[in-house]
């Protein structure tokens, strides 16, 4: 109960942060806004007919930083009483269609397997970028990107218990062995492709979900265990390969706005 | 590009559902049993065959099972030159009775020596399916203190010993491809 209550008063802490920001940003940006709104909101009520008259479209796009927080990681606690995590998310709009991400995070996972029972706690920082797949139609934001990453983790490892495994119980299935043995200084690094979706749902508030396929490059492993988990990169399969998954809220600050032309060359085309 | 993400959910989700069967293969080597060779001590070279041998761990009512397939009592006699018997994986020693003849009518025939091995026990990481296996040391042979013998043979029916001679071929027990025990007979 007090976890919940702990967990609740921060996650109102994180959404107060949001409100604060929200409150921040229009001082700069809406009074510019509204002048250049309104000529596309014309521009979508008249479409066709202006559209061949004007034979460009000027289009603003917005830059700036969005900056989130993976709410899959941070509800999970409240059901997992084995996890506790948090992600923040964050990328800074380079061009039209590239973003530059990173993700920094916390985790603290208990693994239960059928033999050994282990937790690993650390964080993680992953930086790479994210390019927009999806054409957007005049103002929208939406994004369908995929990225690449690279991910650091520094952790450690404590192996809680375990079972020997003998194929010949002849003297009995033996109990478990407590140990609490722990594995500190532990390092690991990996790439990610990572595909994901943000939509914009009002105003600057974006939400998102995405997949990460991963690949470890470097993981030092405790001697006389493994890396069973590892935070950021999740669990550890035979080989180097991991998956990971993010459910974000995310809100945009904008910075500055660039405009761009876009030519209008359906219309033309088809008269010649 | 959506079927691109929904072929990647899939992918992914196939794959979460895959996360469980990881089960412990049988083939990897975990702890491993005693291996024990019987030789003939009249000539020490040519290995012996046991008849009947069945092998009972103290205080234990069931003897090992060599035979999985038979029923009754054969299942605990075995009959070759090579056995293979679990030590305890959670002490420094295990004590079993090696029974010859068992079951002959003719009860001069069975004999029966008890030995006890001692060693020390180390748990070492195999995998994530297959947790720890346990691997042994067999105490060294020590006259001068502190006195250690890697084995104690007892004539527990005071018939006298079948096993004339133990040999310790190899002192680490740490798998089951090789002979750690020579029996003369």
């Amino acid at each position: 109960m007090k976890h919940t209550l702990k967990y609740i008063s921060s996650f109102c802490l994180l959404f107060s942060m949001f409100l604060s920001h929200a409150q921040e940003t229009p001082t700069t940006t809406v009074t510019k806004e509204i002048v250049p709104e309104k000529q596309k909101i014309e521009n979508v009520a008249k479409p066709a007919l202006q559209e061949v008259k004007k034979a460009d479209s000027i289009k603003t796009d917005r830059y700036g930083l969005r900056v989130g927080v993976d709410l899959y990681k941070l509800t999970r606690g409240f059901y997992d009483k084995d996890y506790k995590g948090v992600e923040f998310v964050g990328d800074w709009r380079l061009t039209k269609k590239y973003y530059l991400a990173a993700e920094l995070g916390f985790e603290d996972k208990t693994t239960d397997d059928d033999r050994l029972n282990s937790s690993a706690t650390g964080t993680y920082i992953k930086g790479g970028f994210d390019y927009n797949l999806y054409q957007n139609w005049l103002d929208m934001e939406n994004l369908i990107t995929i990225g690449l990453r690279g991910g650091f983790s520094t952790f450690s490892q404590e192996l809680n218990s375990y079972k020997i495994y003998n194929p010949n119980p002849y003297w009995g299935e033996m109990p478990p062995i407590t140990e609490h043995q722990k594995y500190s200084g532990l390092t690991a690094g990996w790439i990610e492709v990572a595909m994901g979706v943000k939509a914009k749902v009002f105003n600057n508030v974006f939400v998102g979900f995405g997949v990460q396929l991963k690949m470890l490059v470097a993981n030092s492993k405790p001697d006389g265990f493994d890396n069973l988990y590892i935070p950021g990169f999740n669990r550890t399969y035979d080989g180097s390969f991991g998956i990971g998954f993010n459910y974000t809220v995310s809100y945009f600050i904008p910075i500055y706005k660039k405009k761009t032309v876009i030519p209008a060359p359906a219309k033309t085309a088809p008269k010649k | 590009m959506r079927k691109i993400i929904s072929v990647l959910l899939l992918f992914t989700f196939g794959l979460s559902s895959c996360e469980k069967d990881d089960i412990c293969d049988p083939d990897t080597p975990t702890t491993p049993r005693l291996v024990i060779e019987f030789f003939d001590a009249d000539s020490p070279s040519t290995s012996k065959e046991v008849t009947n041998l069945k092998v009972i761990g103290k205080d234990m009512t069931e003897g090992i099972i060599f035979n999985e397939n038979a029923t009754g009592e054969t299942k605990y006699l075995a009959n070759g030159s090579k056995i293979s018997i679990p030590l305890k994986t959670d002490a420094d020693f295990s004590t079993f009775t090696f029974t010859l003849d068992s079951g002959n009518e003719n009860a001069a025939a069975i004999n029966s020596d008890e030995v006890r091995f001692n060693y020390a026990h180390q748990n070492l990481y195999v995998s994530r399916a297959c947790g720890f296996k346990t691997i042994f040391q067999l105490n060294p042979l020590s006259d001068g203190p502190p006195i250690s013998s890697p084995f104690i043979k007892v004539d527990s029916d005071s018939k006298g010993f079948w096993m004339k001679q133990i040999y310790v071929k190899e002192y680490n027990i740490e798998t089951e491809n090789e002979t750690h025990i020579e029996v003369y007979f």
